[in-house]
């Protein structure tokens, strides 16, 4: 009885979980699959309506022979690149920084770099367009003034904003996540490290980072898979500007301008199916990576 | 244990008893006595748009009629994002009645499957009213789509103020406009006549079409896509050499940038179309009296024109209320009371593509900004001369998107023009074979 009464109770307190999953994950993964396997056909001028037919992995070459969609592969590597080493080590020095005795005034740190993370993505993305735009922003005359001439809306200059735009949102939290680690080690290790002659510098290089290093994969992976869906201040910089990047720059991109601008939501599903394939395999090779890693350390 | 299965089969009675009310609820609705309405029981429709003035519109529309209640859902402009909504609301089912769109996208909406054929109820005596080269741009394929609310004639908006301190003459002919374009630079460094907008390709194609190009014609059932001819090239040609000797700005439409540099003074002109005028007058109410419209310059010196843009109200495949949606689209374009209501909202510009409303557009807009000047007769003359050869093909969305990513990369040196303009028609044609239909690559 006591064991039936267990496995009800886990039953109705799984349930919830499961139908949510059901509905919001595995049903549209489904429907993109099922979609992603028809085409659209039309006859004469093409307005006489629609004729969905079975069109196989059509839709899947049509993405992989698209050369917008691989270059936005490329776009996300060098966005990674770039973006996720300048992520880890700022938060990571930020972290260290709070945690030594240097700071002073560690709450009101914490606070104020954590705070831009409070800002939903899509008002970020508009207040930096704002901070961006040439003849407006205070950011772009005073960096004038200062002989330093940046467009930050040319197409080379697209990379670099959106950085930005993610280390600012993002910094303080993954900070945040460090600064909690930091804080969970045995005081007494640092102490005997003290003691041993080690200094500031040592402290936080040699025992402080090795001993957070779950955390720091923790971040990177989930920045990566995060890197993966980049599309909300792209997208805006795309609208707000229509110079700095084009409407198919990262594969999330490319999968929303098929959909609903090209009305070609066969490709879509397509398109997002390899993207969500491609983001499944990296984590499995991160977290396989470093797992095997972890245990031989 | 055994108590179990009865309830699961309870809940099922009880969830497919809750269907089929639900259903049959559902079902009240559609029948022919509830799409027309009666006083005491209106027929309730849902509307989605952008233009300027819609919501006053609506009130006047619900204020007057008692068969009919609309109920209006601003939605953000079709660029920025409105047709992005449309599409994914008609797909997912739960579109409304009666959407905007403009005359570019609406053979791929047609195409698409999006719309209603509403011949029935737009007939020949509603038909007649309207501009001709309007209605053409609605029928396709020999059906009536949508109900033509304005025509979008192109025009030049420039300021009167600035154009007489620099001693620039208005000018009527491209190579006048050219020298336009110098005489500001060189007046004021800073200053430019007008913008190249990489976000926006309509304005473009208005152009394209202004000089006689003809990229989409339909023979037989045979597209032929051509967007090599000689007038496009002309088109291009000018816009690569005004943008290569720094005679013009290049600015996303309607961005920041582009309204600060109108704000001061570092744009003084813009190539717009008759909406713009409200656009202009609700963007920069402290310049109200320093601006005036002239016809779009043009490359024999005689008058002609592009549409740039323009609503058309289109009914959705799944609405069931077709007659009562029509209804309400025709009041919106055909009536007195529906243009005067959107022309006082002191927003809009529209130009009635029902000629024998024009004057009431014109008696009903404060053109005090515009220093008085006679705007609905710039509008008026530049209407006639609306090319008539133009189709929009029905893969705008492809063709506009690819033209647009290019022409983002033309300002900074990455491409030209021209190869924009070739991405797009390659595009267009990849689009037009994968759907399945006949195309006539002709260059």
């Amino acid at each position: 009885m006591k064991r039936a009464r267990t496995t009800r109770a886990a039953a109705i307190l799984l349930g919830p979980f499961f139908v949510l999953f059901t509905v919001a994950m595995l049903l549209p993964i489904g429907y993109a699959v099922w979609l992603s396997l028809f085409t659209e056909k039309q006859s004469g001028l093409g307005f006489g309506g629609t004729e969905t037919v079975f069109s196989g992995l059509d839709n899947y070459t049509a993405a992989l022979g698209d050369r917008a969609f691989r270059e936005g592969f490329g776009v996300l590597l060098g966005y990674c690149l770039f973006y996720i080493p300048l992520l880890l080590i700022g938060a990571l020095a930020l972290a260290l920084l709070l945690d030594s005795a240097l700071a002073r005034a560690r709450r009101f740190f914490q606070l104020a770099l954590f705070l831009p993370h409070a800002v939903p993505g899509i008002i970020a993305a508009l207040i930096w367009v704002y901070l961006y735009t040439p003849q407006l922003s205070p950011v772009v005359s005073a960096m004038e003034s200062g002989g330093i001439g940046f467009d930050f809306f040319s197409p080379e200059g697209a990379l670099p904003s959106i950085v930005n735009i993610a280390l600012w949102e993002w910094l303080g939290y993954n900070m945040v996540i460090f600064y909690a680690a930091l804080q969970a080690i045995d005081r007494s290790v640092l102490e005997a490290a003290t003691v041993d002659g080690a200094g500031a510098w040592r402290v936080a290089l040699s025992i402080k980072v090795p001993l957070i290093r779950a955390s720091v994969v923790m971040v990177a992976l989930f920045t990566v898979i995060g890197s993966l869906q980049l599309f909300t201040e792209p997208l805006i910089l795309n609208k707000g500007t229509g110079s700095a990047v084009t409407s198919t720059w990262t594969p999330n991109m490319y999968a929303y301008t098929a959909a609903f601008e090209r009305n070609d939501y066969g490709l879509a599903a397509a398109a997002s199916i390899l993207l969500a394939l491609t983001a499944a395999l990296l984590s499995f090779v991160v977290t396989r990576f470093t797992g095997r890693k972890g245990k031989k350390a | 244990m055994s108590r179990s299965p009865s309830r699961t089969s309870l809940a099922v009675v009880g969830t497919a008893t809750a269907l089929a009310l639900l259903t049959a609820c559902g079902g009240s609705g559609d029948d022919d006595s509830a799409a027309t309405g009666t006083d005491g029981k209106p027929v309730s429709i849902t509307f989605w748009g952008w233009a300027k003035g819609s919501k006053e519109v609506v009130d006047a529309f619900n204020a007057s009629h008692k068969n009919i209640k609309v109920v209006y859902e601003e939605i953000p402009s079709g660029n920025a994002g409105g047709y992005a909504k449309i599409s994914n609301a008609v797909k997912a089912g739960n579109a409304p009645d009666l959407v905007s769109i403009e005359y570019p996208q609406l053979p791929e909406y047609v195409s698409q499957g999006a719309l209603q054929d509403i011949g029935q109820y737009f007939t020949e005596d509603i038909r007649k009213k309207l501009l001709p080269q309007a209605v053409e741009l609605t029928t396709l394929g020999g059906k009536n789509w949508a109900v033509p609310f304005d025509a979008s004639p192109q025009s030049f908006y420039y300021r009167k103020d600035l154009f007489e301190k620099y001693g620039v003459e208005v000018p009527k002919t491209w190579d006048e406009f050219r020298k336009a374009a110098e005489k500001v630079k060189k007046a004021d460094k800073k200053a430019r006549i007008g913008t190249f907008f990489p976000d926006d390709p309509t304005t473009f194609q208005a152009m394209a079409w202004q000089a006689g190009a003809q990229w989409y014609k339909p023979e037989g059932d045979t597209w032929k896509v051509s967007t090599a001819d000689a007038a496009t090239n002309k088109v291009a040609d000018y816009w690569q050499g005004l943008l290569d000797d720094d005679l013009i700005r290049a600015n996303a439409s309607f961005s920041p940038e582009w309204t600060n540099s109108l704000k001061n003074g570092g744009t003084v002109g813009y190539l717009g179309a008759a909406w713009g005028a409200g656009v202009l007058k609700g963007t920069l109410p402290e310049q109200s009296g320093k601006w005036a419209v002239a016809p779009m310059p043009s490359w024999d010196g005689k008058p002609a024109s592009g549409m740039l843009g323009g609503s058309t109200f289109a009914v959705t495949k799944t609405s069931k209320k077709a007659k009562a949606a029509v209804e309400f689209a025709t009041w919106m374009s055909t009536t007195e009371d529906g243009i005067k209501a959107r022309i006082e909202s002191g927003t809009s510009s529209a130009f009635p593509a029902a000629s024998a409303l024009r004057p009431v557009a014109k008696k009903a807009f404060d053109a005090g900004f515009y220093g008085g000047e006679d705007i609905y007769q710039v509008f008026e003359g530049a209407a006639t001369s609306i090319g008539p050869n133009w189709n929009w093909g029905p893969t705008t969305g492809t063709t506009n998107t690819t033209m647009k990513d290019q022409f983002g990369k033309v300002a900074s040196g990455g491409t030209t023009i021209k190869d924009a303009v070739k991405a797009g028609h390659d595009a267009t044609v990849a689009e037009l074979k994968k759907r399945g239909l006949k195309v006539e690559d002709a260059g």
